[in-house]
């Protein structure tokens, strides 16, 4: 069967052809709300709320475009959303903890690679690194992240570079491990 | 523009430590989050009524309640003659006794569950899901509840939404019984003591003589 065929039929309510259509699709939804969010519970009630709308807006898709296509421009929407209300809940936590720590500051040694690579990226503006993590750490296709964001492809291509430009002058300490 | 900037060989060892230590993802939970899914969609599809339909359905909860109400009294009549009152001349106060006595077969159906719910600190699979059936049945009580006047009433609306939020959550509770859910669910009850409010709302006496008075 193909997809358009299992959609069809996830349309007439068949809900063993909505998992079937959940199988094929959540690996990837998973992986990129892990990768954006890089917390197992955050990444699974994101994967969660993603294929509720899918379901709920399936009515909507018209099949101009691949289902993973307009599947990835929920996921992205969920995730970038979520993200941001977690950063805004997260800001207030921190605002008090700092406001708490004056005077017990101390230096923070230095990290390894693995750390300094993570805090790198989790600081790229949310334009770049969403387009990072898309292109260099999951394998989306300029046209693909184009789609999802809703961004021209040059503009995704644009962001890509500067987000490396970014991290190579953040790593530069590194920079023995790939001369 | 930017291709002064590229450096192949910083890009390739980029992408090849990103990708096995960037947030690396673990085997993705599918069936986990399948059962989260659909039980979110059910409970979503309750929600998402429309206030228009939410009254329509509580104004028919309502009416069909009197209409049994207006029958069950009409047999009580002692050697009466047996009169049908027109649906039309059903008054306010009818209508209000009709709404008490909903309420408060709601309130004590729910004090029924919770109490057996917590009374059960270890629910076999058989009765976590009649434990999460009746909680849906109550579910969507609740919601309409909270859309109807008792919602104006400020110790009824947190009562009412101490009550969906513990019912949404027995509502889900697993075919496999889960114990370390339920116990948090108790857990949950006990910190917001929501069956002592939940009794302290409910009229005196049994179900019945409850609503004797009214009727």
């Amino acid at each position: 069967m193909d997809e358009s065929q299992l959609i069809a039929r996830v349309r007439a309510g068949d809900s063993a052809a909505q998992r079937a259509l959940y199988d094929a699709h959540v690996d990837r939804v998973y992986r990129l709300a892990f990768r954006l969010a890089g917390d197992d519970a955050l990444a699974q009630d994101f994967t969660q709320e993603t294929f509720i709308r899918a379901f709920d807006r399936l009515g909507s898709f018209r099949g101009d475009a691949a289902f993973s296509t307009w599947l990835h421009t929920i996921t992205t929407t969920v995730v970038l959303n979520g993200l941001r209300k977690v950063k805004r809940l997260r800001q207030r936590e921190t605002d008090i903890d700092d406001a708490q720590a004056i005077g017990v500051m101390k230096r923070e040694s230095e990290p390894d690679l693995k750390m300094r690579l993570t805090k790198a990226i989790d600081e790229l503006p949310e334009g770049y690194r969403t387009v990072f993590v898309m292109h260099d750490v999951e394998g989306y296709t300029h046209e693909e992240i184009g789609a999802a964001l809703g961004v021209e492809t040059g503009t995704s291509k644009a962001q890509l570079s500067r987000a490396r430009a970014k991290l190579r002058v953040v790593l530069a300490d590194f920079a023995g491990e790939w001369t | 523009m930017t291709d002064q900037n590229e450096d192949p060989k910083f890009e390739q060892w980029l992408k090849d430590v990103a990708r096995t230590t960037y947030h690396a993802p673990r085997p993705t939970p599918r069936d986990e989050m399948w059962a989260r899914i659909e039980a979110g969609r059910r409970h979503k599809h309750v929600i998402e009524l429309r206030p228009w339909m939410r009254w329509a359905v509580g104004v028919a909860a309502v009416l069909a309640l009197g209409i049994g109400i207006g029958r069950w009294t009409v047999r009580q009549q002692p050697g009466g003659t047996r009169t049908v009152t027109p649906l039309a001349a059903v008054n306010d106060s009818s209508r209000d006794l009709a709404y008490q006595v909903a309420a408060t077969q709601y309130l004590s159906r729910t004090e029924a569950l919770l109490t057996s719910f917590r009374a059960d600190p270890r629910p076999d699979a058989r009765d976590a899901a009649r434990f999460a059936a009746q909680a849906r049945d109550l579910l969507s009580t609740t919601q309409l509840m909270l859309d109807s006047p008792a919602g104006d009433d400020p110790r009824m609306r947190a009562l009412l939404e101490d009550l969906e939020l513990v019912l949404v959550q027995i509502s889900q509770l697993g075919a496999k019984g889960e114990v370390q859910e339920a116990d948090l669910i108790r857990q949950g009850m006990n910190q917001s003591n929501v069956l002592p409010k939940l009794r302290s709302a409910i009229p005196a006496g049994p179900v019945p003589a409850r609503t004797q008075g009214v009727l």
